[in-house]
């Protein structure tokens, strides 16, 4: 019984929990990483084939597309009510 | 003796399984009273112990339960009268295998010699009262009937007791007038005032915790009384509580199914009949059309689905979010309409649910890194029983350090881990269990757990590396020649 006072005067005091970013700019952030996303795709798309074996330019223009994307779809579930 | 242990356990603060032999030498009560507040699935019963200490420094005092009032208690509190700290009770054992058990309950100060102290015991009965008849016809009233023991038992002597027994209207249809009790008191045992009964003043009972005397003074009384409320029951409610760091956000989801404990329905529902009382205004108290739930402050989204999809006829009006630390008694009011009134006897299962900002009932704690977050244990509907209660709590992907604090003991408690969008590992769920819930359980759980910043960019690295999978699948695809070539002959 002590415990469950001491906990629920910790929590009073603590100060509330804060998002890494602020929830209501999510949609936002979902709409510009996800345009992002489209563009550099359509880039990709868009690229010659290169000749030699390394693809200097494919490969780090879908390294970046993944990254924003995978913000990107993380701030759509949150703005669609899906609390991921 | 184990199903009745399994009772104790929901309720007692401490519960140690020894053996105190209660002397009967340490207390006199000079005067026991008995409040029975009836109602519909609750029954909220006080008893008063004026308690005078016949030896030097007396700490323990025992309180006697009988084994059938035990079962039906599902939450019980001890004071001194007039301070707010609860005491600590133990569970005594039972004396020489009676049919009662022993509380003891320790005492702050200990009493002086010839002092009195005001012990006030507080528990609430549930499935204590049944319909009688136990089948109404649509427009028929609804009235219950209560059994309860006509002595409160101790292990020390009795100066005088009484019972007092309220009933929430001043129809009475009946009530038990006790045989055989002229050893006790010379005038007339039970006396009926307004919606008061009371059953005493019994004088000078000696100890009363014995096999013995139970067998030979021990009745049963009983109150057939009105009752102008729907008795409800929830049979079972499962709540899902799943957290969100993302989204900071907390969704709380109810399946619940609910129940008319009122008398059984006589004969068919007509749907005229219930169109008139409701036109006339003149609905019986076994009839359930709508149910109005207080929800917490600041909700949004909320929904309410049954078997056959959303059910329409239901309103919200939504408190603005209050913060965590407010003491403000601010709720949302929902009200629901259910596709087809409750009558006696019949079930309504739906689902309830709502998101609520987490910022309402998660802290942080800097100098550890821990987040604490606050889950309510059900929603109280006013006057009812949960009979089956489940409480998931669904913290972030990835939680370590994960630790509950229980307002008081589940039955039983479990983790698993559950898999939703976007999880790679899996999500970390307490599961805790509950019988027999009432208003005065409705307390929030504590858990505190750690969220470490590689846990919290699982899911975009999770989603990144399912993207770049497609790209490079794109990169080895327009290299496939895939032209139909003429074939030269």
């Amino acid at each position: 019984m002590a415990d469950y006072e001491a906990i629920k005067a910790l929590h009073h005091s603590l100060p509330p929990f804060q998002p890494v970013v602020n929830v209501g700019l999510l949609p936002y952030i979902a709409f510009l990483l996800l345009a992002l996303t489209f563009v550099l795709a359509f880039y990709f798309s868009t690229l010659p084939k290169s000749t030699s074996t390394i693809p200097t330019k494919e490969v780090p223009v879908a390294l970046v597309a993944s990254v924003l994307g995978g913000f990107g779809v993380v701030a759509m579930f949150c703005t669609v009510g899906v609390y991921v | 003796m184990l199903q009745c242990w399994r009772a104790l356990t929901l309720f007692l603060l401490v519960s140690a399984a020894s053996v105190f032999a209660a002397s009967s030498l340490s207390f006199e009560n000079s005067a026991i009273v008995r409040t029975v507040d009836l109602g519909g699935s609750l029954v909220h019963v006080t008893t008063t112990f004026a308690a005078k200490a016949l030896e030097p420094k007396a700490s323990a005092y025992t309180i006697t339960l009988p084994e059938d009032e035990i079962q039906r208690t599902s939450w019980l509190e001890v004071k001194i009268k007039g301070q707010q700290q609860p005491l600590t009770v133990k569970y005594g054992g039972a004396p020489a295998d009676g049919k009662f058990y022993n509380l003891d309950v320790q005492l702050p100060n200990p009493v002086e010699v010839d002092s009195t102290v005001n012990i006030v015991l507080e528990t609430i009965q549930t499935h204590a009262t049944y319909p009688w008849p136990e089948r109404a016809a649509q427009q028929d009233e609804q009235s219950l009937k209560y059994n309860t023991t006509l002595f409160v038992l101790s292990p020390y002597k009795t100066n005088v007791q009484r019972t007092k027994v309220k009933s929430p209207s001043p129809e009475v249809r009946s009530y038990t007038t006790p045989k055989d009790v002229d050893a006790f008191t010379l005038e007339s045992p039970v006396t009926k005032s307004g919606a008061t009964i009371t059953y005493g003043p019994y004088n000078n009972l000696p100890v009363s915790a014995t096999n013995e005397w139970v067998t030979k003074n021990q009745q049963l009384i009983g109150i057939h009384y009105k009752y102008d409320y729907p008795v409800l029951e929830l049979t079972q409610v499962k709540r899902v509580a799943e957290i969100s760091h993302w989204g900071a956000n907390l969704n709380i989801q109810d399946d619940i199914v609910l129940y008319n404990a009122g008398p059984e329905l006589k004969g068919h529902f007509s749907r005229l009949e219930h169109q008139t009382q409701s036109f006339y205004k003149r609905a019986a108290a076994h009839v359930i059309p709508a149910l109005s739930l207080h929800l917490p402050a600041g909700i949004h989204d909320v929904y309410y689905y049954d078997l056959v999809g959303n059910v329409s006829t239901s309103r919200l009006r939504a408190a603005p979010s209050v913060p965590k630390n407010s003491r403000s008694n601010q709720y949302s009011v929902m009200e629901l309409r259910p596709r087809y009134p409750l009558l006696g006897g019949w079930n309504y299962t739906f689902t309830l649910g709502w998101d609520s900002p987490l910022a309402d009932s998660a802290s942080y704690d800097a100098s550890t890194g821990k987040y604490i977050v606050q889950v309510p244990i059900m929603t109280d509907v006013p006057g009812s029983v949960v009979n089956e209660c489940e409480v998931k709590i669904i913290l972030p992907e990835g939680a370590t350090d994960v630790e509950h604090v229980l307002p008081f003991p589940a039955v039983s408690t479990e983790e698993s881990t559950h898999i939703t969008y976007l999880d790679t590992l899996g999500r970390p769920v307490i599961t805790f269990k509950y019988k027999n819930l009432t208003t005065k359980h409705a307390k929030p759980i504590y858990v505190s757990y750690k969220v470490p910043s590689s846990a919290h960019l699982r899911k975009p690295v999770a989603v990144a590396t399912a993207l770049l999978g497609l790209f490079v699948f794109g990169m080895f695809a327009r290299r496939v020649d895939l032209t139909l070539h003429k074939k030269t002959a």
